[in-house]
C-alpha cells in the first residue's frame, strides 16, 4: 500500500466518527420505526422530526449520576462497559467502503487495514465483544445481573459457531479469507442461461445468508433473542446496575455491534459498493452500501416489532439442533460443488 | 528504536505482567480475565511476526470461545467454597516447581537449538508469497505433512464431546425429568409460579444443584383466595348484587 501511514490514521478516524453519528441515529431511526409500526408518532420534540434527539440523548446520560453497588467488583465493573465498546468500534478497521481513490495525485485506501484473515478478525473482535457482558454481569453482584450474563455466554458460544461455519461456504467459493478480496470477486458478473448477474454470495450461498443472519441477530442480543437482557424476566439482564455514561457505552456497543454486522453481511453477501455506477464513482459506491446496511438495519428493527421473545431453551435448542446441522450441510454441498467445478473428482 | 519495537516490548510487557496476574489473583475470575490478557497481547506478537491467521485462531478459540465457559464455571463458585490461597499439599508445590523449571529447560533448548542449527523447514517469505499467503500456507503443511497428527486430535476431540454428552445424560431415561430440575437451568421451567406460596417452604424457584426438592415446583401452584366479592371493588355489580358470591 503506497500511502503513508498518517494517510491511514486520518481514514481511520472519520470511519469511527462516521460509525459513531451513524449509531447516534441508529436510536432515532429505531424510534421512528418502531413508533411507526405501533402507530405511533415517535421522537418530534427536539429539532426538526425529532432530528435533535440523540444530542439530547447523549447528554441526558452524560449528566446522570454515576451509581456504582457497594458488593461491585470495582475495577472490572469499571473497565467492562468499555470491552464491549472497543472491540464493537475495532471492527470497522476491515470494512472496505470502496477501493484505491485519489485526492490530489495523493492514492487513498477506503479502508483503514486490508488484513488477509480480515473475516476471522471480525469474529474474532465479535467473540471478545461477550467478555463485556460476562464481566459487568459478573461484578454488578447482582443475581439478575449474573443470570443475563450467563445466558450471554451461552447464546454468544452456540451462535458464534454457526456464526463462523456459515462464512465457510463463502470462504470456500472465494478461495480468501480478506473481506476486502471477497467484495472485489462479487463485482464479476454471473452468466446463468440468459440472465446476467451480479456474482454476489447471496445468490450462489442463499442458505449461508440466512443462518448468517440468524446467528447475527442472535450475536448483537437483539430481539428476538435478546434473552440476556430480557426486561420483563431479568430486570435488564446485565446492565441493570449500570447508569450514566456507563450504561451509555453498553448502549453505544450494542448499537455499533449492529451496524458493523449489517456491513459485514452487505460485504460478504451483498457485494459490498458493488451497484450501478460504483465503479465509475466511488461516492456512489459508498451510496450502495449505505443503502444495503439500511435495510439490514431496518430488518432489526422489523423484527424487534413484529417477534416476541424466545423461550430459553427453544433458543439453544434450534442452535445446536436446526441451524448446526443445516450449517454444516450447506459447508459440504458447497465443498462437493467446488470440487466438481474444479474437476478433482467425477 | 522503530516504533515496531515499541509496540514489541509493549506487548511482551503486557502479557508476561499478566501471566504473573493469573498465579498471584487470589480472584478466580481475576485470575480469569489475565489470561485472557495475556492471551489476547500474545495473539498481538504473532500478529507482527506477520502470522495474522495463528492469531486470528488464537484469539478466537481461546479468548473467545474457551476463556468463555472458563468464566462461565468460575462465575457460578461461591467464592467461600474455594480452597485456601496457595493451601496445596507439599507435594504439588514441589511438582509444580520441577514442571515450571522443566519446561524452562525446554523453551531454552528450542531457542538454543533455532540459534545453532537454524531455521527448520521451508517456511520463508518468498515460498509464503508463492502458496498465496499465510493461510494457505498453514493448510498447505496441516493437511499433507501433518495429516495424522491432524486427524488424531480431531479424534480425540470427538472423544471429548461424546464424554461430556455421557457425563451429561442422566443414568436411566426415565429419570430425565428429575435430572432436568436439579441441574442449573437459567430459565425457569413451564409453569413455574415465582412467587411460592406460604405452605411450600421458601426455596429458590432456580433449582440449586445437588439439593432435593420435596414436592415438585408445577404442583406448587397458588389456590385463588378471595376474600371479597371481586365485583365489589366496582360499581358493576352493584344493583342486584353479583353473581359470585364467597360461602
Amino acid at each position: 500500500m503506497d500511502q503513508p501511514i498518517w494517510l491511514t490514521f486520518i481514514v481511520a478516524f472519520i470511519l469511527m466518527n462516521v460509525l459513531l453519528v451513524g449509531m447516534a441515529y441508529m436510536t432515532l431511526f429505531e424510534r421512528k420505526v418502531l413508533a411507526a409500526m405501533q402507530d405511533r408518532v415517535g421522537p418530534n420534540r427536539s429539532g426538526r422530526f425529532g432530528l435533535l434527539q440523540p444530542l439530547a440523548d447523549a447528554v441526558k446520560l452524560l449528566g446522570k449520576e454515576d451509581l456504582i453497588p457497594k458488593h461491585a467488583d470495582k475495577i472490572i465493573f469499571y473497565f467492562a462497559p468499555l470491552v464491549i465498546f472497543v472491540t464493537a468500534i475495532v471492527r470497522v478497521a476491515v470494512i472496505p467502503f470502496g477501493n484505491q481513490i485519489e485526492i490530489g495525485g495523493q492514492p487513498v485506501a477506503l479502508f483503514a487495514a486490508d488484513l488477509n484473515v480480515g473475516a476471522l478478525f471480525l469474529l474474532a473482535f465479535g467473540s471478545l465483544g461477550v467478555y463485556g457482558i460476562i464481566l459487568g454481569a459478573y461484578a454488578s453482584a447482582n443475581r439478575y445481573s449474573l443470570l443475563g450474563g450467563l445466558r450471554a455466554a451461552a447464546q454468544v458460544v452456540s451462535y458464534e459457531i454457526i456464526l463462523g461455519l456459515s462464512l465457510v461456504g463463502v470462504f470456500l467459493l472465494s478461495g480468501s479469507l480478506s473481506v476486502r478480496q471477497i467484495m472485489l470477486q462479487q463485482s464479476a458478473e454471473l452468466q446463468v442461461g440468459p440472465l446476467t448477474m451480479p456474482n454476489w454470495f447471496i445468490l450462489s450461498q442463499p442458505l449461508a445468508f440466512v443462518l448468517f443472519m440468524i446467528a447475527a441477530v442472535a450475536e448483537t442480543n437483539r430481539a428476538p433473542f435478546d434473552m440476556p437482557e430480557a426486561e420483563s424476566e431479568l430486570i435488564s439482564g446485565f446492565h441493570t446496575e449500570y447508569s450514566g455514561f456507563r450504561f451509555s457505552f453498553y448502549f453505544l456497543g450494542e448499537y455499533i455491534n449492529m451496524i458493523i454486522v449489517s456491513l459485514f453481511a452487505a460485504t460478504l453477501f451483498l457485494g459490498g459498493v458493488d451497484g450501478p455506477g460504483a465503479d465509475r464513482y466511488w461516492g456512489l459506491g459508498v451510496l450502495w452500501l449505505v443503502l444495503k446496511v439500511t435495510v439490514f438495519l431496518f430488518f432489526y428493527i422489523w423484527l424487534r416489532g413484529t417477534l416476541p421473545r424466545f423461550r430459553y431453551d427453544q433458543l439453544m435448542g434450534i442452535a445446536w439442533k436446526v441451524l448446526l446441522p443445516l450449517v454444516l450441510l450447506n459447508i459440504i454441498v458447497t465443498a462437493f460443488i467446488r470440487l466438481i467445478g474444479n474437476g478433482q473428482i467425477f | 528504536m522503530s516504533w515496531e519495537v515499541v509496540i514489541f516490548y509493549l506487548l511482551a510487557l503486557v502479557s508476561i505482567l499478566s501471566a504473573g496476574g493469573i498465579v498471584v489473583a487470589s480472584n478466580p475470575v481475576h485470575a480469569g480475565v489475565f489470561l485472557i490478557l495475556s492471551l489476547f497481547n500474545t495473539a498481538g506478537i504473532f500478529v507482527m511476526l506477520g502470522a495474522e491467521f495463528l492469531a486470528a485462531v488464537q484469539v478466537i478459540v481461546y479468548a473467545g470461545a474457551v476463556l468463555v465457559l472458563v468464566l462461565f464455571v468460575l462465575m457460578l463458585v461461591d467464592p467461600d467454597d474455594l480452597p485456601e490461597f496457595h493451601a496445596g499439599r507439599p507435594v504439588q508445590r514441589v511438582v509444580a516447581i520441577l514442571l515450571g523449571v522443566i519446561l524452562l529447560l525446554e523453551v531454552g533448548i528450542a531457542i538454543l537449538n533455532r540459534t545453532i542449527v537454524g531455521a527448520r523447514g521451508n517456511a520463508d517469505a518468498m515460498t509464503i508469497e508463492f502458496l498465496g499467503g499465510n493461510v494457505q500456507a498453514v493448510g498447505n503443511v496441516l493437511y499433507s505433512n501433518y495429516l495424522l497428527a491432524f486427524e488424531v486430535v480431531s479424534l480425540v476431540l470427538l472423544v471429548g464431546v461424546i464424554g461430556a454428552i455421557v457425563l451429561a445424560l442422566p443414568e436411566r431415561l426415565g429419570e430425565r425429568v428429575r435430572h432436568r430440575r436439579d441441574t442449573i437451568s437459567l430459565a425457569h421451567a413451564r409453569g413455574v409460579d415465582m412467587a411460592l406460596p406460604e405452605g411450600v417452604r421458601g426455596e429458590s424457584p432456580i433449582p440449586v444443584p445437588g439439593a432435593r426438592r420435596e414436592e415438585p415446583v408445577a404442583e406448587a401452584t397458588r389456590e385463588l383466595i378471595m376474600t371479597r366479592d371481586p365485583d365489589s371493588y366496582t360499581d358493576a355489580g352493584e344493583p342486584g348484587g353479583s353473581r359470585f358470591r364467597p360461602r
